[in-house]
């Protein structure tokens, strides 16, 4: 059994350590990645853009198909689920 | 009070029928298995299965959700301390025989599923490759290994893996086909990477 550790709301990505999450704060729902200086969650097209970057750089995945894949996955997260047209 | 008791109830209800799910979709695969089959194997009617997942495409992405996170937490921990490319090979293959047989059936019918449950599946390959290519930077700044474009090393890695998982039945019948080639597999994609003065 894994103990699960709490994840961004924005991406999911597994904040661990104090740094990982918005200004260093572990109080705070996102990470450091979704976050401008001030902790703020950055637009949806931001976040969107870096989480396909993501895929494309670690696996070559086509850019279009980067970013209908991590449309998909934001889809389900707190910070986008009710967004209008996911 | 009775209220309370009863989400725990349900709540526990959910999360038995998930770990049923992994078990199920792992042996029966998911395009040709039912929910009807399912409510037998988890033990209750096929109408309950809908009380707690509205539809059979809830039912599978939720059991991958949750399946996704046991595999993102235990590859983080085996690769947390492996500081060489070996080491990481090893851990990331450790895993997966841990997780064979449902992690074979989202390689073999990974493109039938919803574009959701294969991000899922790419995004932990992320963290994978990420990991490996920390390390073969390390190792090629130190002469060791030859240097390659970071996604096709960890692509080349997992296509071997993966033809291996898709053709199990044939590689390693009735048994983990990662626990039977998998000393090979390390031994042979080690050859393939690292530089010829460096190989035995």
């Amino acid at each position: 059994m894994t103990l699960k550790c709490v994840s961004c709301g924005s991406c999911g990505f597994p904040m661990e350590k104090p740094e990982d999450f918005a200004l260093g704060d572990p109080s705070q729902p996102y990470c450091r990645y979704c976050t401008d200086r001030a902790g703020a969650l950055l637009p949806y097209e931001d976040v969107l853009e870096t989480n396909a970057r993501h895929y494309v750089e670690t696996q070559g995945v086509n850019p279009e198909a980067a970013k209908a894949m991590a449309a998909a996955l934001l889809a389900s997260m707190p910070a986008w689920r009710d967004r209008p047209h996911a | 009070m009775r209220q309370a008791s009863r989400k725990e109830q349900k709540d526990a209800t959910q999360r038995r029928l998930v770990e049923v799910g992994l078990d199920f979709f792992a042996a029966r695969g998911f395009a040709n298995s039912n929910t009807a089959d399912f409510a037998k194997a988890a033990g209750v009617s096929h109408g309950a299965v809908f009380l707690h997942f509205p539809t059979r495409e809830a039912l599978v992405l939720r059991v991958l959700d949750v399946f996704g996170d046991r595999l993102s937490a235990a590859l983080k921990a085996a690769m947390q301390g492996e500081a060489s490319f070996e080491g990481v090979l090893r851990a990331h293959l450790g895993v997966l025989r841990d997780y064979e047989p449902f992690y074979a059936r989202l390689v073999q019918e990974g493109p039938l599923l919803p574009i959701r449950a294969r991000s899922l599946l790419f995004i932990i390959n992320a963290s994978v490759s990420h990991r490996l290519k920390l390390v073969a930077e390390a190792e090629a700044a130190a002469g060791a290994m030859r240097k390659f474009a970071p996604h096709l090393l960890f692509n080349t890695w997992l296509a071997l893996l993966h033809y291996y998982l898709a053709n199990r039945d044939v590689f390693a019948p009735g048994e983990s086909v990662l626990s039977a080639k998998g000393d090979e597999l390390v031994a042979h994609f080690l050859d393939l990477v690292r530089k010829e003065a460096e190989k035995p």
